[in-house]
């Protein structure tokens, strides 16, 4: 018994050991050394607090595609586990990788930790990916950060499908681009939004999704 | 009264063993007969086999023994059945479109540009991993599969020029200088 626990737990440390060699492989040949040695201090750093190493890497290959220089790309790296490392205390320690990404992305935005903290609690079992990357792009629009994040709460608690929060955010941009003031769109998409939750007959889910441009 | 039996007998042995007298013609008729009878075919005579009602016995034992090869054989053959790939309800996991990869369009009106890629978290922001096809009037195009979630991206024209998609949301902050885009593969929840 002892032995079978032991090889498990073997198993499971060469397969951790495995997945972190991995995402730091990426790395490899694309940044130059002084940057690299300290993106992989950062990035063990980051696991070490229990956040996902892959934004890291992506983030620093992202500096490297575009030419940035180490420092650069290494106050990048830092920046987002900052803001990683505050979306999983407001997400809570068992939210995806996905689900940290957006968040960061809605509090670089400007949205306050206590709203993704009350998306989270309104939705404990179901993924809030779409939401927080809704708050984020409304607030990039235009949108103030705070009404942003007001109006897709409202919207997730009304009952809004993901693909409806991204309708709305969509019919937002829309309106900017046609002239209107963001929080005027904003409130007033919210409004129709919500009364047509209200009003529409529920419908099936699943299926495979359609082809689809971002 | 012993002997008169015994000739008797020897008398009729005598007449069944004497050569029946047949006519000329007796042997001929009999082969014709018999090329004109239908001919038993092996498959014939396995059909004939099959139809004809036979009786077959076997103990009680015997028959639940039967019974539990023929039940086997049929469970056998619903556990080896292949089974459909689709999703089955009961089977399928609370969020069965959260691991499922959408093809999303990148798509690029340039029609000066000579080559179009795209870069982002999805590829190692590695341009020459993901390139564009060029259509009609300049418009350049490729499908990615993506698993839901959220990524940064940007099209890199003439492998140099990184340039944000005027369709989609713009990534929050510029850390390199350049403006990246996100596009968000919903996952079918809320």
């Amino acid at each position: 018994m002892r032995r079978a626990a032991a090889g498990l737990l073997l198993a499971l440390g060469v397969g951790r050991w495995g997945v972190a060699r991995a995402q730091t492989d990426r790395l490899a040949g694309r940044l130059p050394e002084p940057t690299h040695a300290a993106a992989l201090a950062l990035i063990d750093s980051a696991r070490a607090a229990g956040l996902p190493a892959d934004p890291l890497v992506n983030k620093a290959l992202e500096g490297a595609s575009k030419g940035a220089d180490g420092p650069r790309i290494l106050a990048a790296m830092r920046l987002l586990a900052h803001d990683l490392g505050v979306a999983r205390d407001a997400l809570g320690a068992s939210s995806s990788e996905s689900e940290l990404v957006a968040g960061g992305a809605a509090l670089r935005a400007g949205v306050a930790p206590d709203f993704l903290a009350r998306l989270r609690h309104e939705h404990p079992d179901e993924p809030v990916v779409v939401p927080l990357a809704v708050m984020a792009d409304l607030v990039t629009s235009g949108v103030p950060a705070d009404t942003a994040a007001r109006d897709v709460l409202t919207l997730a608690r009304a009952g809004l499908r993901e693909a409806q929060l991204v309708e709305f955010r969509r019919d937002v941009e829309r309106d900017i681009a046609l002239g209107a003031p963001a929080g005027a769109s904003a409130a007033v998409r919210v409004s129709a939004a919500a009364r047509g939750v209200a009003a529409a007959p529920a419908t099936p889910t699943g299926g495979t999704p359609p082809r689809r441009k971002p | 009264m012993p002997d008169r039996e015994d000739r008797w007998i020897a008398d009729v042995a005598a007449e069944l063993r004497r050569p029946v007298a047949l006519s000329a013609g007796f042997d001929a008729r009999v082969m014709a007969a018999l090329r004109a009878a239908p001919r038993r075919t092996p498959l014939r005579g396995l059909w004939d086999w099959l139809r004809e009602p036979r009786v077959v016995s076997f103990s009680p034992l015997g028959g639940l023994a039967a019974g539990a090869a023929v039940a086997a054989v049929a469970l056998a053959g619903v556990w080896m059945a292949p089974r459909p790939a689709g999703p089955v309800a009961a089977a399928a996991p609370a969020h069965p479109a959260t691991a499922a990869p959408v093809d999303v369009a990148f798509v690029l009106l340039a029609p000066q540009a000579r080559s179009v890629a795209v870069a982002g978290d999805f590829n190692g922001w590695d341009p020459a991993r993901t390139r564009l096809v060029r259509g009609a009037a300049g418009l350049w195009t490729v499908d990615v599969p993506l698993a839901p979630g959220r990524y940064t991206y940007a099209f890199v024209v003439d492998g140099r020029r990184f340039v944000p998609d005027p369709a989609a949301p713009r990534a929050v902050g510029e850390d390199f200088g350049t403006p990246s885009s996100v596009v968000t593969v919903e996952g079918g929840a809320l």
